[in-house]
């Protein structure tokens, strides 16, 4: 075994009840783990667990293994060393996981120069770089603006590109796509692939949305009630699940293109 | 038979350009004089993305906001700008489903005041007692009627929104505005409303206008189909035409950004659970 993150018997509990229950996973380099269930299924619980990131009096046991280190019981300190550096995350809503009083040029940087430090303009070229790469148009102009003067699609792409300043090697993106429309979310979606096929970096992609896991998915958890009731191949998931409630969540959803 | 036609709907907002307070005064064109019909018992989804104006279109059907110019009449009767008896014989016509049922509903209302809301609009007295009114329509929505005294917190999302469609359904409406409906649910409690929308307006010849952003939810209930973009109605027709062979160059964008599973994973699954059956 030589997974990038390993996730074994993770169990994460609130006020005495289990939100999430003896979930095992594996992400390697390059490779897509979707996680999929519905509201209070327990998938963000378990992005949070890995990242560190409970709320309070949220308690996690089990194991974590990223790159063969035990995450689960680290102090706070050595988690923050670690996110935003090897491993980072996005969510669903950029505009409350960006600064409004701060350019976004600005807001990249500081990621870069918390975790490398070096000089300034160095992190600058490194923004305007990111920035170009994630395809912002006028990346040097545009660095100097703040996320209001940004649609909902550029703010996520500007938070794609902060996630991967320091080249992460796990990627997790929490419902990245949700709150977009459609025509952006397939831009996005994309980038992403386009991306992590660059740089080899492990995807941990959570969303409630079946078609886009099994667009972007290598591999499929999907979750219901705390319990990872599936864990397969995305191809095997979609095309032979063994679960009742993975056969009913595919039934549930109606389809875009003619059923024959 | 057309029930509500609307003709050259245009809604102007005032905004500033640049700064909120000491920008240049500007208006902006959120719906652009569109025009579309819907017929009695049909279902008319109007889809687009953020901003293509599909919501103000919904405000201005249910006269929850004035239209800036043009018109629309229910069974011939121009009610664009109706006011008393009128308008309230146009909210008994017309009624609205909203995107989030926590909100639409008042928490400090009790089931049985909520559903029975409009009646008291309306004046009218439900035969038989307010009780039995909404425990019967509780029923017909998929609701335990000796819930009727609970309150929306105590019902779950799905739930609360069948309140809301009971609601809707109290004054016997030729139609109902679906605004985003069902987008705040779970796809199975989706499916379920879905349902439930589909049998309402069979058993009681409902009309629907389907604000939606989800063409794969609008495809499995629509007749017909009219996408928005930029406050223009770009497109309309009939649902199978427009999802089999779209003209407009926005709308083939619109179909092909739509994250889609493999119809081949699908045929492959349906095999696999005839073999397991």
């Amino acid at each position: 075994m030589s997974g990038l993150l390993e996730v074994d018997n993770l169990k994460v509990t609130i006020g005495g009840q289990d939100v999430v229950r003896d979930s095992s996973f594996a992400v390697d380099a390059g490779d897509t783990l979707g996680i999929v269930g519905e509201s209070g299924s327990g998938k963000s619980m378990t992005a949070l667990a890995v990242m560190g990131l409970l709320p309070r009096g949220a308690r996690a046991s089990g194991s974590v293994r990223f790159d063969g280190q035990e995450l689960l019981g680290r102090t706070d300190r050595q988690l923050r060393a670690l996110r935003g550096d090897a491993v980072s995350m996005i969510f669903q809503d950029p505009l409350s996981s960006l600064n409004p009083y701060y350019t976004v040029g600005l807001q990249i940087e500081e990621t870069y120069l918390a975790h490398r430090g070096g000089k300034r303009a160095v992190a600058r070229r490194l923004a305007v770089d990111a920035l170009a790469e994630v395809g912002i148009p006028e990346p040097q102009e545009r660095r100097r603006h703040f996320p209001h003067q940004f649609s909902g699609g550029q703010r996520q792409r500007i938070m794609i590109a902060m996630a991967l300043i320091c080249g992460p090697k796990l990627l997790i993106a929490d419902e990245p796509t949700t709150a977009l429309d459609v025509t952006v979310q397939a831009q996005v979606l994309k980038l992403l692939a386009r991306l992590q096929a660059e740089t080899g970096t492990g995807l941990l992609f959570i969303s409630h949305d079946l078609a886009v896991i099994s667009q972007i998915a290598h591999r499929v958890v999907v979750m219901r009630d705390g319990e990872q009731v599936e864990y397969a191949t995305t191809e095997e998931a979609f095309c032979a699940p063994k679960h009742p409630y993975t056969r009913a969540l595919l039934e549930a959803i109606p389809r875009i293109d003619e059923v024959s | 038979m057309t029930l509500l036609r609307a003709e050259n709907l245009t809604k102007d907002y005032a905004v500033r350009s640049g700064n909120a307070m000491f920008g240049k005064k500007a208006t902006f064109r959120a719906v652009d004089s569109i025009s579309f019909e819907v017929a009695a018992g049909e279902t008319l989804a109007i889809v687009g993305e953020s901003g293509s104006g599909k919501s103000t279109t919904a405000k201005l059907i249910a006269r929850l906001t004035e239209p800036s110019s043009g018109s629309f009449a229910i069974d011939g009767v121009d009610v664009t700008h109706a006011r008393g008896a009128a308008l309230a014989r146009y909210r008994r016509d017309v009624q609205v489903v909203f995107q989030d049922p926590f909100s639409s509903l008042n928490p400090k209302h009790s089931v049985e005041r909520i559903i029975n809301a409009p009646l008291d609009y309306q004046g009218i007295k439900p035969e038989g007692g307010r009780r039995r009114f909404a425990q019967s329509l509780m029923e017909q929505v998929g609701l335990n009627p000796d819930h009727v005294l609970r309150y929306p917190a105590q019902f779950s999302g799905g739930q609360a929104q069948r309140i809301g469609i009971a609601r809707a359904l109290a004054v016997r409406p030729k139609l109902v505005i679906c605004d985003e409906a069902v987008s705040a649910l779970d796809v199975t409690v989706q499916a379920q409303i879905i349902e439930l929308l589909r049998r309402l307006r069979s058993e009681f010849g409902l009309a629907y206008i389907f604000i939606a952003h989800d063409l794969a939810v609008v495809r499995s209930l629509a007749d017909r189909v009219a996408v928005m973009n930029k406050g223009v109605i770009v497109e309309q027709g009939p649902c199978h035409d427009l999802f089999g062979d779209p003209q407009d160059p926005y709308t083939q964008a619109l179909l092909a950004a739509i994250p889609r599973i493999d119809p081949e994973w699908d045929r492959r699954r349906r095999e696999n659970a005839e073999e397991l059956a």
